[in-house]
């Protein structure tokens, strides 16, 4: 793609909002998928298309598109002037300093270099690993590359063009013994190029085991447990369970959310301090320059136990009177950007695992994770499955283990953090709005927490 | 276009099918009770699919330049391709269904963003302390089929749907739920639709206790979604062909209550997913799943048709740069007998659920859900007695339709659903207190 500047400065010239901006989005994605020893999908696409968002007297207005040519002057236009007839709202913007910035991937680092027969052969290798396991009896086994650049021009003068690549796969293997059938999957996800992906075969190969294992587990049953957390799961409930409270667009236009996430109020223990990070070289959730061309940054939510700050885009960044933190995340060209989180983790501190098991009595060590919901204050997850632990000690396999509650009430209640801190990517992402799934990364530490609900028999 | 991609394909001696689809999506949005946007989604792309040397290769391409790149990469890719079962269906004559009324398709979105403002002054009316967001979505979409084997089918359809949640702050807070689906042209019912947001709002101002324990539960429409999905994917041909689901075998057998009978409905008029033919061509039509609780069969494309000796039933859906998938379209859970206030009635101790978050996070295909209650209230002596926080129920969803203690005698269409509610006369709920 050209050097799009003088276009898009021509398409919001006819735009005389207080503020405009335009984004043009070009990209090639390959995904082939297994399921059990057959090729299910293999396929490869071309997006090219883009959004302009308009905002005027405190309202937005915003249109995709995938037909680029001299209408989209017209488009603008007619954006910018449905919003400006909109009744004005006591709202700004702020602004941002002009800017011109490239970022381009590595070119060692390019998808499309790499033949198709070399992806292809890789998750066939990883699926036959699966395969040829006693006792597995299907699986599904999927890889997905993808590598874009976007323009971005503001009325502001900040024009930004950026590369992007995401490349990953993820493996599931199902498992039967008579009736039971069980599955257990994991995936991995990096902004890094196809080499990333390679040498994998321990995960792959502990995902068959862990498959197996499952079908001779049992339910677990119903009640309140202290559990140590995984770093998967724990760095899922970061994600889940305070993330998306953190997220800022929300909280904005909520007197009451803003006064429980005040920062300074005390949430957790001294130990506790979660970051949202989109600057982390290589991971999921990471990118140079967020939708609205806002550099992206290191954000900590909690810092000590105590709220330290918000993930804001422009808008809600002005509301509250923060800065923005470069969380305004399309999940494509379709969609006008909103608050998102990046990378988002639990910092290390100094327990280890052992000293987890050494601190209970009765309770659960949960591992891996199905996904995780969220209403604001109320949470679920469910683990992929979990030993019981009596007397500091694992004894039995449990699977059907779901945990839920109160975000407040279980930050106060952990009780030890770990100091092995794993980032996880994957190849899915996380959904709002509509708009899913956006490529994020998350992780922790091992953590110890008291008194969770377990839903079960 | 698609003429031009086909005779590609064809000369290089593929069988080649075109999926198209043309997308105009217009979406207001309003926010804690203020206007927050207006956005418009214009979307043109195209699948492509081939069958060389008797195998199948994809790509997909919103880009009009690159035709030639986009019948070279699904050639690339067929090297590699699933051997192919099917044939691509020739021309046919589809069955009629409403899928537009001109009065949706025309609808200013001025007149949207009237509705929106009228439904946040209606709710705030009711209930002052209330934040509500609303988003009123049309979509217009006009979709092509054409392939080798002379097919050119095309149809379009405009759906207008209502979502609305609002949040109360009262003892921690609480989400509620509302959603109407306007496809036929109707406007909406805007005072009904601020009533049961305002009944709810009430419902929830008072917290109660309920013990872990086994309780008879109701399950109102939108809570039945979260049972139905994994009995759903249960019933899709993809997990028969691949030898994963439960109701492999058990077509024919009584698996679930006799007040079940659900069906998959792709001919409904103004149905949001409602159409005269799938994505790969095939007439839509009605299909029964459990008809009186006995399975009676499941939900095919063409290549999952291909695979498990049967026949499509018009099941594939997809969007351009994916490929066909079996899926449902509208699903129709039968009502039954019972009136809400009735069944109400004959809850001495229970729970009465209206929004859950958490479904489709465990073992799906095997039926198991674990569900943390959002938005659940405690029933005592028929009455409701404060809202439950931090509930959760967890077990297997056809263990649970085996024994249903009564089914509405009112469909709610929830856009694709149309479900009345459901409830259970003994199901475990975990709680905190």
């Amino acid at each position: 793609m050209d050097n799009l500047k003088p276009f898009l400065t021509d398409v919001l010239s006819g735009v005389a909002s207080q503020y405009a901006d335009i984004r043009i989005e070009e990209s090639e994605y390959t995904g082939i998928a297994f399921r059990g020893p057959e090729l299910d999908q293999i396929g490869r696409s071309f997006e090219r298309g883009g959004c302009i968002r308009v905002f005027h007297n405190g309202n937005w207005g915003s249109a995709s598109f995938n037909q680029i040519d001299g209408k989209l002057k017209d488009l603008a236009r007619e954006v910018a002037a449905s919003v400006e007839a909109l009744p004005p709202r006591p709202e700004t913007l702020g602004t941002l300093p002009a800017l011109s910035d490239n970022v381009a991937v590595p070119e060692a680092d390019d998808p499309r270099k790499v033949p198709l027969e070399e992806k292809h052969a890789l998750i066939k290798h990883y699926n036959d690993i699966l395969l040829k396991t006693a006792g597995i009896t299907t699986t599904v086994s999927a890889y997905a590359d993808s590598f874009g650049k976007t323009s971005f021009l503001s009325s502001e003068g900040r024009f930004i063009e950026q590369e992007s690549v995401h490349t990953g796969f993820s493996c599931r293997a199902v498992a039967r013994d008579g009736t039971t059938v069980q599955d257990y999957s994991d995936s991995f996800g990096k902004t890094q190029g196809f080499a990333s992906l390679t040498n994998r075969e321990p995960m792959v190969e502990r995902i068959a085991k862990v498959a197996l294992d499952l079908v001779k587990a049992e339910p677990v049953s119903a009640g309140k447990y202290d559990v140590i957390i995984d770093p998967l799961l724990a760095g899922v409930f970061a994600h889940e369970a305070f993330g998306h409270l953190s997220e800022a667009d929300f909280m904005s236009t909520n007197e009451r959310l803003r006064e429980l996430m005040k920062v300074g109020a005390r949430y957790g223990v001294d130990d506790l301090t979660i970051v949202d990070d989109g600057t982390m070289p290589g991971e999921r959730g990471s990118f140079r320059y967020d939708d609205e061309g806002t550099e992206s940054d290191r954000t900590e939510l909690i810092k000590d136990g105590r709220i330290a700050g918000h993930l804001h885009d422009r808008q809600s960044a002005q509301r509250m009177g923060e800065q923005p933190t470069g969380n305004a995340r399309a999940v494509s060209y379709s969609f006008a950007p909103i608050v998102r989180m990046s990378n988002t983790y639990i910092e290390p501190r100094a327990y280890n695992i052992e000293d987890m098991l050494d601190a209970v009595e009765h309770g659960l060590y949960v591992c891996g994770s199905r996904g995780g919901m969220t209403e604001l204050e109320s949470f679920t997850f469910s683990a992929q499955y979990a030993w019981l632990v009596e007397h500091g000690r694992q004894t039995r396999l449990l699977r059907n283990v779901t945990l839920s509650g109160n975000v407040f009430e279980t930050l106060k209640n952990i009780a030890m953090i770990g100091d092995d801190l794993v980032m996880f990517g994957g190849l899915g992402g996380c959904g709002k709005g509509g708009q899913a799934p956006l490529p994020v990364g998350l992780g922790a530490p091992h953590i110890l927490i008291r008194n969770v609900v377990i839903g079960g028999r | 276009m698609e003429d031009e991609i086909l005779s590609l394909a064809q000369a290089r001696g593929a069988q080649a099918e075109v999926f198209s689809s043309d997308e105009n999506r217009t979406v207001v949005a309003f926010e804690a009770n203020e206007f927050h946007s207006q956005e418009s989604r214009l979307a043109r792309g195209y699948g492509l699919r081939v069958v060389k040397d008797g195998r199948v290769g994809f790509g997909s391409s919103s880009d009009p330049n690159k035709v030639g790149e986009l019948v070279q990469a699904a050639l690339d890719t067929a090297v590699f391709g699933k051997r192919c079962g099917f044939e691509f269906p020739g021309p046919v004559q589809c069955p009629t269904v409403k899928t537009f009324d001109n009065r949706v398709i025309m609808l200013p979105a001025s007149k949207m963003i009237e509705w929106g403002r009228e439904l946040v002054d209606a709710v705030r009316a009711r209930v002052p302390n209330l934040k509500l967001d609303v988003t009123i979505a049309r979509v217009y979409r006009e979709t092509l089929v054409a392939n080798s084997a002379g097919l050119n089918a095309r149809s379009s359809r405009a759906v207008l749907q209502l979502r609305a949640t609002g949040l109360v702050v009262h003892e921690g807070l609480i989400w509620i739920s509302e959603y109407e689906n306007l496809s036929s042209g109707a406007p909406p019912a805007i005072g009904a639709l601020a009533d049961r947001i305002e009944e709810r709002a009430q419902f929830a101002r008072t917290r109660a206790r309920l013990a872990t324990g086994t309780y008879p539960v109701l399950f109102t429409p939108m809570a039945v979604l979260n049972l139905l999905q994994p009995i759903l994917v249960g019933a899709n041909g993809k997990h028969l062909e691949k030898g994963v689901s439960p109701l492999i075998d058990k077509a024919g057998q009584k698996l679930l209550d006799e007040k079940i009978t659900i069906a998959d409905n792709g001919l409904r008029d103004f149905g949001v997913a409602s159409g005269p033919f799938d994505a790969e061509g095939v007439p839509r039509r009605r299909t029964v799943l459990f008809d009186r609780g006995v399975f009676t069969g499941f939900l095919f494309d063409l290549a999952t048709a291909a695979a498990c000796g049967a026949k499509s039933t018009g099941s594939a859906g997809r969007n351009y740069p994916a490929q066909p998938q079996p899926g449902t379209s509208n699903v129709e859970l039968a009502p039954g007998d019972a009136r809400f206030e009735d069944a109400l009635a004959d809850i001495r101790e229970g729970l009465l659920v209206y929004e859950c978050i958490g479904g489709g996070q465990s073992n799906v295909l095997a039926g198991d859900v674990a569900l943390n209650v959002s938005s659940g209230f405690r029933i005592v002596n028929g009455k409701v007695a404060g809202r439950v926080k931090d509930a959760v129920i967890a077990g297997n969803v056809y263990d649970m339709f085996r024994n249903v203690a009564a089914v509405g005698d009112t469909v709610r269409d929830l856009g694709a659903y149309y479900v009345p509610f459901v409830m259970f006369p003994g199901l475990k709920v975990a709680t905190r207190d």
